[in-house]
C-alpha cells in the first residue's frame, strides 16, 4: 500500500532538523541566504500583532506611539485580565467554543469523509445533483440564509440555546467535503477494485484503504474546517440568549462593546480579551503543527 | 455540469414554495391576559441596570413564589432591535424587555410583536397618571399603547472644568448657549491646545447616532419639532439647514472627530464637550470633573427650557408572552413610585414620571448635578412613530455623513433629497 | 453486450452467482440507482443536511425577493404580494449598494493578486531545508487560526489615528487614519484579510512545490537559467492547478466579505466605502426587517459569483 503514495510518517526527529517530509532538494548554501531573509521578514510581519497584542494588554495606559511597542515595566499591569476574568465566565466561553468547534469537526469528519468518498469513487443515483449543491454552498453567502434558518431552527425545531442548534447549520463543513473528494479522486481505482473483489464491504474499503492514505490531508481539511466555527461570531449570537451559552467570540465581542466605554485603559482590556482568544489555538498549533506537512496534499490539490 | 448547476438552483425554488407556507402557532390573546405563571423579561447591559433590574426581580420573587421572574441581560448585538426582532420572528423573545426603543416600536407592531398595553383594564390611565400628558407622543397610530413610556436621557452638552480651566474659559459659566458662542469657544480650545478635540459625537452611520448630534439640537432650535409631523419630514426647513451648517463647520473646521471610537472621547480627556445624557455620568466618574448646560440654538438657549431629545428606553410586552396577567401586574410593581426612585437613585436616570423633582427631593438635594437633567425631562422631543421608522433614520443619517461629516453635498440639499425619500417611506408604510 | 460476457473467461463462477433472470433485475437496479447504491447511503447524511439547512432557506429566500415580504412573529398573518423584479430593480438602483460592489472590487484587485504573490513566493522560501523550518511554518499560520474578533482588536488599535501605523510613517501617514480615510478604508481591510488568510495559501502552495519534479529545476540549472528564470518557468507552471484553487478560494471569500466590514470599520465604514454586499444583506435583511430587498441583493451576488468562477473555469480549459 505504501509504495503507491507516500504516507507522511509521524515526524520523530525533532521538528528543526531536516524531516523525512522535505523532498530530496539538495540544500544550495549561497540560496538559503535570500530564503532567510524572506522569511524572517515575513515571520516578523505575520507575528508582529502578536506581539504587540501582548504588549498592549499588559499596558496601564495606552501607549499607541512607537515607543509603546517596548514593554516598559512602568507601564505594566496585570489589571485588564482580572478586568476581563471579572466580566466573563472565560472557563465557560471557552467550553461553549470548544464543543461548537469539536461538533462541527465530528460532523464534518464523519459524514463529510463519507460523502466525499462517495462523491468521488461511487456512482449512484443524485451523485451529480449533490455534488451540484455542494459547489452552489460554497458560493452562497450565509448571511443571506440567516434569518430562515434562524426561523427554522428556533421556531420550527425549538433548539434556540441549545448546542444543536448552534452547530447545526455548520455541521458538516461543505470546503472540506470538496477537499475530500479532491483526495479520494486521486486516489487509483485499481486499489478499490482491488479490495472490492477481494470481497471487502465499501465501508472497510473506505476506512481500511481510502482513509489511512489521506490522513494528512484529512487534517489538513479539519484545520480548515476548525476555522469556521470557532471564528463564528453571528450565528451563535443569534441563538444564544443566555451568557451561559455564548462562545468566547460572543462574550468577548460583548466584552468589547460594553466594557470599553468603562474600563482604565480600554484598547488594553480588549488586547487581554483578544490575548485570551488567540492563546488556545496558537498553543494546538505548536502542537500539532508537525501533522500539516505532506507530499500527498500537492497530488490531490492538482485536481 | 451545466444542467446539473441548473437542477441545483430549481430545486430550492420548488422548495422554497413549498416552504413559503410557515407554520407556527400564535399566544391566544383573551387566554393569554389573565394568565398567571412564570414570566421572564430582558433588561439592558448597563451594569447599574443590572443592578437595579435584579433587586427588582429578586423583591418580586420573594412577594410571589408562584409567579417567578426570571431576568437576564439583552444579549448583546451592535443594536438591540436586531437581536429583538429576530426573537420576535423566531416566537423566542421574552415577555417584557426593558430596554425596547421607541424607534423600533413601529418595526415590532408591523411584525404582530407586540401587545397593546391598552387592551389591559385600566392600561392607558396607568401610563398617563405616572408619565402625564406627555405619555401621548408614544401612542401608536391607532391610538393604543403599545409600549410604556420608563425612562429618559435628556441630552444635553457635559464639558470638562479642568479642560476648559486650562484654556482659559469660565468653567461656572462656560459661554455655550449661541451657535457663535459655541463655535468661538469650540475654536480656542483646540488651538490652546487644552484637548485634541473641542466635542466628538459619534460619526459612525447606525441609523441611531443622529439622535446624538442633529436630534437634540434640532429640538433646540424648533422648541420642539420632531422629525416627522403628519406624515411629512419638518427637517427641510431653515432650522434643520442652521444645525447642518453649525456641525459642518465643526467637522470642516477640526473641532469635531471624524472617526469611529472604541473608548469614549471624553472620558479619556481627548474631547472637552460630549453631548449626551446622565447614563454616562458613571462612565465619567473619576476621570472627568464635568459640568452641564443645555445644548445651544443660534438665538440662545433658555436655561433648562431648551427641549431636547429624550433618548427614551421603554418597556412593551411581547407577543410570545402566555403569562400576560403576571406581565402586566409585573410591568405596574417596576414602575411603581418605590422603584422608580430606586431607579433614579442606582442609576442616574430620569424615570419619566411626573414631578420627579419633589417626589424624590432628596435625591436631587444629595445630587444637585441631576437637577438640570430632571428639569430637562420635561422637555424632551421624542423620534416620531411612523411606519419604517428605523429606515428613515438611516436615511437621515446616510444624507448627514455624506454632507455634513465628509462634506461631499451641499448639507441643504442633502437634508431635501432624505426628506423626500422619508416622505415616501412613511406614505408607503402607513396603513390605508 | 451479453455474449461478450459471458465469453468473459477470467470470471470464475462465484458462490452464489445468479441466474440470469435475476441478473436482469440487477442490472435494471443498476441503471437505476447506479453501480454503487450504498454511495447514496453514504451521502445521505450530507444531502439530508443540504436539503434541510441549506437547500430550503435558499429557497425561501429566492421566492422572498419576489415577494413584498417582512418577518413577523409567529401565527400572525401579513400580506406578502407577489411583486415580481420591483426588488431587483430597486437593489440595482440604491447607490449604497453600487458602492458596495465597487468596494469589492477594490478590494479583490488588491487583495486576489498580493494574495496569489506572496503566498507563492513564501511557500517558495519555505520549501527547503532552512533552520527553523517549523518555526516559520507555524508562524505564518498563527494569523489564520485566530478568531477575527481578536485580531480585529490588535488591528483597530494599530490603525486607529495616533496608533503605530500612523506613527510609524510619521508625515507620510494619510490623513484622516487609515479606517476612517475614504480612500483607505477599503485597502486597509484588504490588506487585513490578506495578512489574516495567507496561513492556508502558502500550506496549499508549499505542499504543490514538493511535487514539481527537482530534475526540472536541475535541468534548468544545466541550461543555465537564474533563479528568477526558473521560478518563472518551472515553479510557477508547475503550481499552476493550485494557483486557480487559491484565486477561486479568494475571490469567493472577497466577494461574501463580512467579518472584517462589520468588526473594523462597522456600519459601511465612512461615507459607505467600506460597505459590502453582504453587509448590506444583514443590514437591510436583519437590521431594518426588509428580507426582500436583502434577498433580492443575494441573488445578484451569488449570480455575480457564479459568472466569475464560470469564467474562470472557462479561461483555465482553455489554457489546459
Amino acid at each position: 500500500m505504501t509504495q503507491i503514495l507516500p504516507a507522511a510518517p509521524e515526524a520523530a526527529a525533532p521538528p528543526a532538523a531536516a524531516s523525512v517530509d522535505v523532498p530530496e532538494i539538495e540544500p544550495r548554501v549561497p540560496r538559503s541566504w535570500w530564503r532567510l531573509i524572506v522569511l524572517v521578514f515575513g515571520a516578523l510581519l505575520f507575528l508582529f500583532p502578536f506581539y504587540y497584542m501582548i504588549v498592549g494588554s499588559l499596558q496601564r495606559t495606552a501607549n499607541t506611539s512607537l515607543s509603546g511597542v517596548i514593554p516598559w515595566p512602568a507601564n505594566l499591569t496585570l489589571h485588564n485580565y482580572s478586568q476581563i476574568n471579572a466580566a466573563l465566565d472565560l472557563g465557560k466561553a471557552l467550553l461553549n467554543s470548544a464543543i461548537f468547534t469539536g461538533g462541527v469537526l465530528f460532523g464534518t469528519l464523519v459524514f463529510g469523509v463519507l460523502a466525499g468518498y462517495a462523491l468521488a469513487q461511487l456512482h449512484f443515483r443524485g451523485r451529480g445533483l449533490v455534488f451540484a449543491f455542494m459547489l452552489l454552498l460554497l458560493m452562497v453567502p450565509f448571511q443571506l440564509l440567516i434569518i430562515p434558518l434562524y426561523v427554522l431552527i428556533v421556531r420550527d425545531y425549538g433548539l434556540g440555546d441549545s448546542y444543536l442548534g448552534m452547530i447545526a447549520p455548520f455541521a458538516i463543513n461543505s470546503t472540506a467535503v470538496f477537499i475530500f473528494r479532491q483526495f479520494f479522486l486521486h486516489l487509483p481505482k485499481e486499489l478499490f477494485d482491488a479490495a472490492r473483489i477481494d470481497g471487502a464491504s465499501e465501508l472497510r474499503v473506505l476506512t481500511r484503504v481510502a482513509l489511512p492514505l489521506v490522513r494528512p490531508a484529512v487534517l489538513t481539511a479539519m484545520l480548515l474546517t476548525f476555522i469556521g466555527p470557532w471564528n463564528e461570531f453571528l450565528w451563535p449570537l443569534l441563538i444564544t440568549k443566555q451568557q451561559s451559552m455564548q462562545p468566547l467570540t460572543v462574550a468577548l465581542a460583548n466584552y468589547i462593546s460594553t466594557v470599553s466605554g468603562v474600563a482604565t485603559n480600554p484598547y488594553g482590556a480588549v488586547m487581554a480579551g483578544a490575548f485570551v482568544l488567540a492563546v488556545p489555538v496558537v498553543v494546538l498549533l505548536i502542537v500539532f503543527q508537525r501533522h500539516f506537512v505532506s507530499v500527498n496534499i500537492g497530488s490531490a490539490v492538482k485536481g | 455540469m451545466k444542467s446539473r448547476i441548473a437542477v441545483a438552483a430549481a430545486a430550492p425554488l420548488i422548495l422554497g414554495l413549498l416552504a413559503a407556507c410557515g407554520g407556527g402557532g400564535a399566544v391566544s390573546a383573551n387566554s393569554a391576559a389573565d394568565a398567571h405563571g412564570p414570566i421572564s423579561i430582558w433588561y439592558s447591559n448597563n451594569a447599574q441596570e443590572v443592578a437595579w433590574g435584579e433587586q427588582m426581580v429578586a423583591s418580586w420573587n420573594k412577594l410571589h413564589p408562584s409567579e417567578k421572574v426570571t431576568g437576564q441581560q439583552i444579549p448583546a448585538a451592535a443594536s438591540s432591535e436586531e437581536v429583538i426582532g429576530a426573537a420576535i420572528t423566531a416566537g423566542s423573545e421574552p415577555c417584557l424587555i426593558y430596554n425596547t426603543a421607541p424607534a423600533a416600536v413601529p418595526t415590532f407592531e408591523q411584525q404582530g410583536g407586540l401587545v397593546s398595553l391598552s387592551s389591559f383594564p385600566g392600561g392607558a390611565s396607568y401610563i398617563e397618571a405616572r408619565s402625564g400628558p406627555g405619555a401621548s407622543v408614544y401612542k401608536s397610530p391607532d391610538g393604543q399603547y403599545y409600549q410604556m413610556p420608563w425612562k429618559s436621557n435628556p441630552v444635553m452638552i457635559f464639558y470638562n472644568k479642568k479642560i476648559f480651566a486650562k484654556a482659559g474659559i469660565s468653567t461656572t459659566n462656560p459661554p455655550l448657549s449661541t451657535y457663535t458662542q459655541f463655535l468661538a469657544t469650540s475654536k480656542k480650545l483646540v488651538s490652546s491646545g487644552a484637548a485634541k478635540y473641542a466635542i466628538y459625537p459619534d460619526p459612525s452611520s447606525d441609523f441611531f447616532q443622529a439622535w446624538y448630534d442633529f436630534y437634540p439640537m434640532y429640538a433646540a432650535e424648533t422648541g420642539g419639532t420632531e422629525l416627522v409631523k403628519n406624515g411629512k419630514s419638518t427637517f427641510n426647513s431653515t432650522a434643520g439647514d442652521a444645525v447642518a451648517a453649525f456641525w459642518q463647520q465643526m467637522y470642516a473646521e477640526g473641532l469635531a472627530g471624524k472617526g469611529s471610537y472604541t473608548n469614549d472621547p471624553f472620558a479619556a480627556g481627548t474631547a472637552a464637550m460630549a453631548i449626551v445624557g446622565p447614563w454616562a455620568i458613571a462612565t465619567y466618574q473619576g476621570k472627568v470633573n464635568w459640568g452641564v448646560v443645555p445644548v445651544p440654538t443660534t438665538a440662545g438657549s433658555h436655561g433648562d427650557q431648551v427641549p431636547t431629545f429624550s433618548d427614551a428606553k421603554n418597556i412593551a410586552m411581547y407577543a410570545s408572552c402566555k403569562n400576560r396577567g403576571t406581565a402586566w401586574d409585573f410591568l405596574k410593581f417596576s414602575t411603581s413610585t418605590t422603584e422608580d426612585g430606586k431607579l433614579l437613585s442606582m442609576t442616574g436616570q430620569m424615570p419619566m414620571r411626573q414631578g420627579i423633582q419633589q417626589l424624590y427631593a432628596s435625591y436631587f438635594t444629595a445630587n444637585p448635578s441631576y437637577k438640570e437633567f430632571a428639569a430637562e425631562a420635561a422637555h424632551t422631543i421624542e423620534v416620531p412613530n411612523v411606519p419604517n421608522s428605523i429606515e428613515d433614520w438611516q436615511v437621515f443619517r446616510d444624507a448627514w455623513s455624506k454632507s455634513v461629516i465628509f462634506g461631499q453635498q451641499s448639507p441643504d440639499s442633502a437634508l431635501a433629497g432624505a426628506a423626500t425619500q422619508i416622505n415616501k417611506l412613511v406614505a408607503s408604510g402607513a396603513t390605508p | 453486450m451479453t455474449s461478450i460476457a459471458s465469453r468473459r473467461p477470467e470470471l470464475p463462477p462465484q458462490e452464489g452467482e445468479l441466474q440470469p433472470g435475476a441478473r436482469r433485475a440487477q442490472r435494471l437496479a443498476r441503471a437505476a440507482l447506479g453501480r454503487h447504491p450504498i454511495g447514496m447511503l453514504f451521502s445521505a447524511p450530507y444531502a439530508f443536511f443540504i436539503a434541510v439547512l441549506f437547500a430550503y432557506p435558499l429557497g425561501l429566500a429566492v421566492w422572498i425577493s419576489f415577494h413584498s415580504y417582512f418577518f413577523a412573529a409567529p401565527g400572525v398573518s401579513v400580506p406578502r404580494p407577489y411583486v415580481g423584479l420591483a426588488n431587483y430593480e430597486a437593489v440595482l438602483d440604491d447607490p449604497a449598494v453600487r458602492q458596495a460592489f465597487l468596494n469589492i472590487a477594490i478590494f479583490l484587485v488588491i487583495n486576489v493578486p498580493l494574495t496569489v504573490m506572496l503566498s507563492m513566493l513564501l511557500a517558495t522560501a519555505l520549501n527547503a531545508v532552512i533552520p527553523f523550518r517549523a518555526f516559520f511554518r507555524t508562524s505564518f499560520f498563527v494569523p489564520y487560526v485566530t478568531a477575527s474578533v481578536a485580531t480585529v482588536g490588535v488591528w483597530l488599535f494599530m490603525f486607529s489615528s495616533g496608533g503605530i501605523a500612523s506613527n510609524a510613517l510619521g508625515p507620510l501617514a494619510p490623513h484622516p487614519s487609515w479606517l476612517i480615510n475614504q480612500q483607505w478604508a477599503m485597502p486597509t481591510i484588504a490588506i487585513y484579510v490578506t495578512w489574516k488568510g495567507l496561513g492556508i495559501f502558502i500550506l496549499l502552495y508549499l505542499a504543490a512545490l514538493q511535487t514539481v519534479p527537482k530534475e526540472l529545476y536541475e535541468a534548468a540549472e544545466v541550461d543555465g537559467a537564474s533563479w528568477w528564470h526558473r521560478f518563472r518557468s518551472v515553479t510557477v507552471p508547475g503550481v499552476r492547478q493550485v494557483t486557480t484553487l487559491v484565486t477561486l478560494l479568494a475571490v469567493i471569500t472577497g466577494a461574501n466579505l463580512f467579518t472584517e466590514p462589520y468588526l473594523l470599520t462597522g456600519g459601511g465604514g465612512p461615507n459607505g466605502k467600506s460597505t459590502s454586499p453582504v453587509l448590506q444583506i444583514y443590514e437591510t435583511g436583519i437590521e431594518q426587517n426588509h428580507p426582500d430587498f436583502a434577498s433580492a441583493l443575494g441573488v445578484i451576488l451569488v449570480v455575480g459569483v457564479l459568472v466569475i468562477v464560470g469564467i474562470q473555469q472557462l479561461v483555465q480549459r482553455r489554457q489546459a
